[in-house]
């Protein structure tokens, strides 16, 4: 078995329902004359609000995707989307192509808000905690923490998938921690009761593999 | 740090998941290596894309977008 990371929330979808809606495509392909990504952020940093739209069109299927693997609640994750759109707009002035494609500053964007958000989260479920145990109250009345959800698992949906499911399963735990909870090499040896040496050994091999993997699969392409 | 070493650091430090004590070796090792530093840790930046590629696009609702438009039309205004 494999650590799921193709399910945006972590929770198995039911595939009859999906049928039903259209989805956004992993990897939009543009119409011929279409403005690329690039086109667009100049355009938002041009304070074009048409570029925006058509930029919110194109990812966030894939944006949203990211903040509900990360923090696992649907209505938080469509204000996150939201804001995370607005700071888009707003430091689209910060972009620079030299550095990397849009959809990169995007996901990198994105992640950073989304664990922000999980570690205030993970901070009220805290003093939450404190407080039940204080007052004497039962436990788990109404702190529900999102972290401690089951990862789950389902099939393969895309190329970069193929890579990430070559990787032995430990491996796979390290990274998805990492990347989607933002965790360090510590928190993961703590939470995971791996010595930190073992863990480090994982998502560096993980990371390497997954690196030369999709090196291997540009070549190609 | 050899080449290598500060290869694979770089693979932990652009998911963040590099300890701050090593922090401060990986930041020197960065700047000894210069632009060939720079361009690696760039190319570990796509692998950010490839996750986020990896998982299956998720729906909003129209009145999201409608609510985002909104605001950006009059922050464009003001």
């Amino acid at each position: 078995m494999a650590i799921d990371f193709s399910s945006s929330t972590g929770v198995p979808e039911d595939p009859a329902a999906e049928r039903n809606v259209r989805l956004p495509a992993a990897a939009p392909v543009l119409d011929p004359g279409a403005p690329s990504d690039l086109d667009l952020m100049h355009g938002i940093q041009a304070e074009d609000p048409e570029a925006l739209s058509q930029l919110y069109d194109r990812y966030n299927g894939i944006i949203k995707a990211l903040i509900l693997r990360v923090i696992h609640n649907e209505a938080e994750a469509d204000d996150l989307l939201q804001e995370i759109f607005m700071e888009i707009w707003n430091q689209a002035k910060n972009f620079s192509a030299q550095k990397g494609k849009p959809l990169g500053w995007m996901v990198t964007l994105a992640r950073r808000r989304a664990i922000d958000g999980l570690r205030k989260k993970q901070a009220y479920a805290r003093a939450g905690e404190r407080l039940q145990t204080e007052t004497e109250q039962q436990p788990d009345a109404w702190v529900h923490n999102a972290t401690e959800e089951e990862i789950s698992f389902s099939d393969t949906r895309v190329l970069v998938r193929q890579v990430i499911d070559t990787l032995p399963v430990a491996q796979q735990q390290a990274i998805n921690l990492a990347f989607f909870r933002g965790m360090s090499q510590r928190e993961i040896a703590a939470k995971t009761n791996t010595p930190l040496g073992t863990v480090k050994t994982r998502l560096e091999l993980g990371l390497k593999k997954i690196y030369d993997g999709l090196k291997e699969l540009r070549d190609e392409l | 740090m050899n080449f290598e070493e500060f290869q694979n650091q770089s693979r932990l430090y652009v998911i963040g998941a590099l300890d701050l004590e090593e922090l401060e070796g990986y930041e020197q090792a960065r700047k000894d290596f210069g632009q060939k530093a720079e361009d690696f840790i760039g190319e570990c930046y796509s692998m950010h894309e490839a996750f986020a590629l990896s998982l299956r696009p998720a729906r909003s609702s129209d009145a999201l977008k409608e609510r985002l438009m909104a605001m950006v039309r009059n922050r464009a205004k003001s």
